[in-house]
């Protein structure tokens, strides 16, 4: 190595020291501070406030027999599946693929699907309670009152559709953009070929333009799979986690151990063995699907 | 030379003396939009009277979110100089804690401190025997009926003096007027209220009122709590209570806010604050001539007995790690002059907790508060006594009412619920 090439490797890592320092500072250390919380019985409350006992694996025992814990993995499971895995990604590529096109209106509907992700996920949440609130005065139920449809407790009767209808909802633009992209990268001069081949518009997708978005698709599940997890502001404005526990999705029910039972300890284990089943879910994308991210 | 090192001598003592001579600052932790106007009324005469300058911070609204940044910033050692515990049921767990500074000595030496209701003292005084908050505002809680809906159905407004006549008279609000009968509140998005509002004040008059032993541990397995559970049972599987209201993400909103104003609910439980926060004429939902439409009832025992619930509003406490313990101290003893509790009882309807506030020619002009503080001094009122771990016996009750609101479980399986959870956050160890 040169001189000039060492000269340029320590500029390079002076360079990135301030990332470093920063993802020590404010993801790394918070994480480790996590794990060290959740050996122990941490309070917000009472004497384990100021003295916390170290418990050992205690917490993490007391885990995997909590029926609430298994349930609101579950709720997770559905939520991901139902909002991020099928919901956004069906919607954005549809939305991506009609975008495509030469169509009238073309901007306004690019902005009309571009708008939930400008609203704060709290104000979100709260629009949507106006959507779907019991009663005769929800927006939904009124447009459906001019139809003769009788009102439906929406959020009492199907809560989990409904939190993954409004994250659906909010979630659409961020796929379109990524399939977007994924799209443009894709070369015309193919999709032209096949056609002059006899490929019908149908067995262009099926054959050429998926398997070419492929990576883009995979990494959109990443993403979008990992932040779904962690999602907690929009729901908890929406339903709190209720009713009962319906909607305690995992980043919910960590709040709740949290900061209404004021269980710091074990609210960490679940937050460690949620950021664990991430990680795990992120590798299974990255590794069994040998997609290169 | 030496003319530089002089004029930069005498520069940096003027910036420090201006600095000794600025005054300190004081932060009080308030929410609530009327809390926070009552509260500045008495700020600048503080202010004037200790040379001191005090910051007001807002926080969140609702009381469960305010009491967890409240306490997560006390966990942390950021939190303000002063602030409130939401209710009296809050302050064991924070003084376990170690978060709140114990003011015993200058509380007695205050010249306040005998106009105290006695009540009041007693509430503040934590089983250690120390005092931790000033016990400045009280809530009264009863039952809250809608007389001119009951007249005019010709149904009786005399005092129901039993859990069963108080059922009776709900089934017949229900079955002669069509709205429902009685609010308990319940359920989990209600917080503390399931509890504080609710839960307690049946428990006071069932054969096991009291959930603190001797030595400071719960007893949650008592037939009173079973009896409460049962009773809130028989008003839901009756649909005597609103039920879908209290499963939404807020609430009291509908029942209190709407239903009980329109006559859609005709008894429902409540505080003195009903009269000026809740129904006065300048609050939001405001009910014509109040005080005549709206009666009250003491809360029958389940066989015997009538009582009206007492409990520290807000107390103030100090922050045990506050720069200056000592100057917050004194500024929170101003929170309970006469001034400051007139203020809060104008904007929020809780009476004052000091005898002579009677006197005060502007709490005189609140006449929906003037008789409850009468009674009040003519020992009316009962409370409940209150140890660590309460916190988490507010959310057990949550949880366990939820699930007879959803119809999941009976009296039995609710009070399980309670057990377990209360077990659960706190161990085996703090459950009889």
């Amino acid at each position: 190595m040169t001189t000039y090439d060492k000269r340029s490797s320590w500029q390079l890592q002076l360079l990135l020291l301030p990332c470093l320092l920063l993802i020590g500072a404010l993801v790394i250390y918070p994480a480790l501070y996590s794990v060290y919380l959740s050996l122990t019985n941490a309070s917000l409350v009472g004497v384990a406030a100021t003295h916390p006992r170290f418990v050992g694996p205690g917490n993490y025992l007391r885990l995997f027999g909590d029926g609430g814990f298994w349930h609101s993995l579950v709720v997770t499971l559905w939520f991901v599946l139902g909002s991020a895995v099928i919901g956004q990604f069906l919607l954005g590529l549809g939305s991506a693929l009609l975008l495509r096109r030469p169509l009238r209106f073309k901007n306004l509907i690019n902005s009309i699907i571009l708008l939930p992700n400008a609203v704060p996920e709290v104000v979100a949440g709260y629009i949507w309670i106006s959507m779907l609130a019991g009663g005769e005065q929800s927006t939904l139920n009124r447009l459906l009152g001019l139809l003769g449809i009788p009102s439906v407790q929406w959020l009492e009767r199907f809560p989990l559709v409904m939190i993954i209808v409004a994250n659906t909802w909010r979630g659409i633009a961020s796929a379109m953009i990524l399939m977007m992209a994924g799209l443009s990268a894709v070369p015309p001069e193919i999709c032209e070929a096949a056609r002059i081949d006899g490929a019908s518009p149908r067995q262009i997708f099926r054959f050429i333009t998926l398997p070419l978005i492929m990576p883009t698709i995979f990494l959109y599940m990443l993403v979008s799979t990992v932040t779904t997890i962690s999602i907690f502001g929009f729901i908890y404005a929406l339903t709190r986690g209720g009713p009962g526990n319906a909607t305690e999705i995992i980043g919910i029910y960590i709040y709740n151990q949290s900061f209404t039972a004021f269980q710091l300890g074990y609210g960490s284990a679940v937050a460690v063995v949620t950021l664990v089943i991430s990680i795990a879910i992120g590798l299974f994308y990255v590794r069994a699907l040998k997609v290169q991210v | 030379m030496f003319r530089k090192t002089v004029l930069l001598g005498i520069s940096v003592a003027s910036v420090l003396a201006m600095g000794s001579a600025q005054a300190k600052t004081i932060r009080i932790a308030e929410h609530r939009p009327a809390r926070i106007d009552a509260l500045k009324k008495v700020v600048p005469e503080i202010e004037k009277k200790y040379n001191v300058q005090i910051e007001v911070i807002e926080y969140p609204a609702p009381e469960k979110d305010y009491l967890t940044k409240l306490l997560t910033e006390l966990g942390a050692g950021n939190a303000p100089d002063i602030f409130t515990a939401p209710h009296g049921s809050d302050v064991a767990d924070m003084v376990a804690a170690g978060y709140l500074a114990p003011i015993t000595k200058e509380l007695k030496a205050w010249d306040g401190y005998s106009q105290l209701f006695d009540v009041g003292k007693v509430m503040a005084t934590s089983q250690d025997g120390q005092i931790y908050v000033l016990p400045a505002m009280l809530n009264v809680q009863q039952l809250y009926y809608r007389r001119d809906i009951l007249e005019k159905a010709g149904i009786s407004t005399e005092q129901p003096r039993t859990w069963a006549e108080l059922l009776d008279r709900a089934k017949e609000i229900k079955a002669k007027t069509g709205a429902y009968g009685l609010l308990f509140p319940a359920g989990v998005t209600w917080g503390d209220g399931a509890f504080v509002e609710g839960f307690r004040l049946l428990l006071v008059g069932t054969s096991t009122p009291q959930i603190v032993t001797e030595n400071g541990k719960l007893n949650l397995t008592g037939q009173g709590i079973k009896d409460v559970f049962g009773f809130y049972a028989d008003l839901i599987n009756n649909d005597l209570m609103p039920i879908q209201p209290l499963l939404e993400p807020e609430p009291w909103v509908a029942p209190k806010y709407e239903m009980f104003p329109a006559g859609k609910l005709v008894v429902t439980t409540g505080g003195s604050w009903g009269y000026i926060y809740d129904w006065g004429a300048q609050s939001k939902n405001p009910i014509p001539n109040v005080t005549q439409v709206v009666g009250t009832w003491e809360v029958p025992g389940k066989t015997e007995g009538q009582y009206v619930l007492v409990d520290l509003e807000s107390p103030w406490a100090v922050n045990a790690k506050s720069p200056d313990v000592a100057l917050a101290k004194k500024v929170m003893l101003e929170l309970g002059s006469v001034n400051a509790d007139v203020a809060y009882a104008q904007n929020l309807g809780n009476i004052p907790g000091r005898v002579d506030a009677a006197a005060d020619p502007d709490f005189q002009k609140l006449t929906e508060l003037v008789p409850i503080l009468t009674a009040l001094k003519n020992g009316t009122g009962t409370h409940l006594n209150t140890a660590e771990g309460f916190s988490a016996v507010a959310e057990g009750v949550a949880r366990g009412t939820e699930a007879l609101l959803r119809k999941q479980t009976d009296a039995a399986g609710a009070q399980k619920i309670l057990v377990d959870y209360v077990k659960e956050v706190l161990g085996g160890d703090a459950v009889k």
